[in-house]
């Protein structure tokens, strides 16, 4: 595997006695565009306040841009671009002023590029950021991010509440301007059929650990669905890596996480019958990894 | 070029981008020696990964459906295809198979199986004349 920009070893978190983070391990390649799933309280805003040395964990490591956020947070919040979840900026300043403002804690601040972004994206330098729209808000946020020019991108849920127009624009925003530049963006999003397209890498969290992470296409290639013909309670035990089984209508519905032609095979030999088998979209594919039974639950319903 | 993607659909981004490009080639929307997007400029158009794009690309050079043109990027195949023809065959049956499961499916008799595909075949035929007549 190529360099990590981002590497987490056994991260462990926990409010009091409420565990968040349970041992997340992760590694984010140089330069891929990394979505980060997980179902709202499953730890993702956690992991990402961590990594900027916001929040400090009760155990475990990571490193960013080469750099230690619970040791030194500032290297961290210069080497990296951060849009957090519903950024709030100072209501009262003008756009022209908080570029001046921001600009003035990175030493590799950017203005001409600044300067560039604002035509970009439409944004008026004059007006007050009280009086933004929800999409211009998130595209200021985007801009302060981006202008020092970060070789790392944070983004928390970027297009919480974004119309489907500014939210696509924003994701051709991460493309065009950061993956082209051989950037890594690493950001979380619950909306799944959003991810697909931009991210080229993908982790799920859930319950505080991570349960996949993979290359987009492998997952998708990997994990199929297979409908088999039959009304009995069915022994799945030699069957390897289900993520879900369930009857219904005398059908088996069974999820594996990778179908192999052994699997098929071994499949077929329990079903005695015609298998049929289908891919799933990436929604179907979280749902089976966060909710699925794992073949647990075998008995008839 | 113009290409839709079907975010929630089964069949992954890469196939959708293939797929839609080999028809505008059967269709004659895109001719021989056309040139295509660059990767960037594709990847910024659909908002997809440009590795998504690279993958589609590499595959259509792989299946001769394109090729690289020094200085003048990725274009459209020119000249006679080099692929055997029992391997072309091939390709084409494996997607005739599906069709075929659900003409059975659907009780749909084999004659007028027989009868639907040259009717497309002579639509496809038709725009394909139909945009050469254009230029």
């Amino acid at each position: 595997m190529t360099k990590a920009a981002i590497s987490i070893s056994n991260l462990h978190f926990a409010y009091g006695r409420h565990k968040v983070l349970d041992g997340v391990n992760l590694d984010v390649p140089e330069g891929s565009i990394f979505g980060f799933l997980g179902r709202n309280g499953a730890g993702k805003t956690t992991t990402i306040q961590v990594l900027l040395g916001l929040m400090d964990p009760q155990s475990g490591r990571c490193e960013v841009a080469g750099h230690d956020p619970q040791a030194d947070a500032i290297a961290v919040r210069r080497a990296v671009g951060y849009v957090a979840e519903d950024q709030r900026m100072y209501d009262w300043m003008r756009i022209e002023q908080i570029l001046q403002w921001t600009g003035s804690f990175y030493p590799t601040w950017d203005r001409a590029y600044a300067g560039q972004l604002l035509r970009r994206f439409d944004l008026p330098a004059r007006s007050k950021i009280a009086t933004l729209s929800k999409g211009q808000n998130t595209r200021l946020a985007l801009l302060l991010a981006l202008a020092h020019r970060p070789k790392t991108v944070i983004l928390d849920d970027p297009t919480l509440g974004l119309d489907p127009i500014a939210r696509k624009e924003f994701l051709r925003s991460v493309i065009t301007l950061l993956q082209a530049e051989g950037a890594t963006v690493f950001f979380s999003s619950h909306l799944l059929y959003e991810i697909e397209p931009v991210a080229d890498w993908i982790a799920i969290l859930d319950q505080g650990r991570i349960v996949k992470a993979a290359p987009t296409d492998e997952l998708r290639d990997a994990v199929r669905r297979f409908i088999l013909p039959r009304r009995d309670a069915m022994d799945l035990g030699r069957i390897p890596s289900v993520l879900d089984a369930v009857q219904r209508d005398g059908q088996w519905s069974v999820t594996l996480e990778s179908a192999t032609q052994d699997t098929r095979a071994a499949l077929t030999a329990v079903a005695g019958g015609d298998v049929q088998e289908m891919g799933l979209n990436l929604d179907e594919i979280f749902e089976a990894y966060v909710i699925g039974n794992r073949g647990r639950e075998v008995s008839p319903c | 070029m113009f290409i839709r993607i079907e975010p929630s659909s089964s069949s992954p981004i890469y196939r959708q981008i293939m797929d839609q490009i080999r028809y505008q080639i059967a269709a004659g929307v895109l001719k021989p020696g056309d040139k295509v997007p660059s990767i960037r400029q594709l990847a910024g158009q659909l908002a997809v990964n440009q590795n998504t794009v690279l993958k589609v690309y590499n595959e259509l050079c792989r299946e001769r459906v394109l090729e690289v043109d020094r200085g003048n990027g990725t274009v459209v195949m020119q000249g006679n295809l080099t692929i055997p023809i029992d391997e072309r065959r091939k390709a084409v049956a494996a997607l005739l198979r599906e069709a075929v499961v659900q003409a059975i499916h659907l009780e749909v008799p084999p004659e007028q199986v027989h009868a639907l595909l040259e009717k497309e075949y002579q639509t496809i035929l038709a725009e394909k004349n139909r945009s050469s007549h254009h230029d």
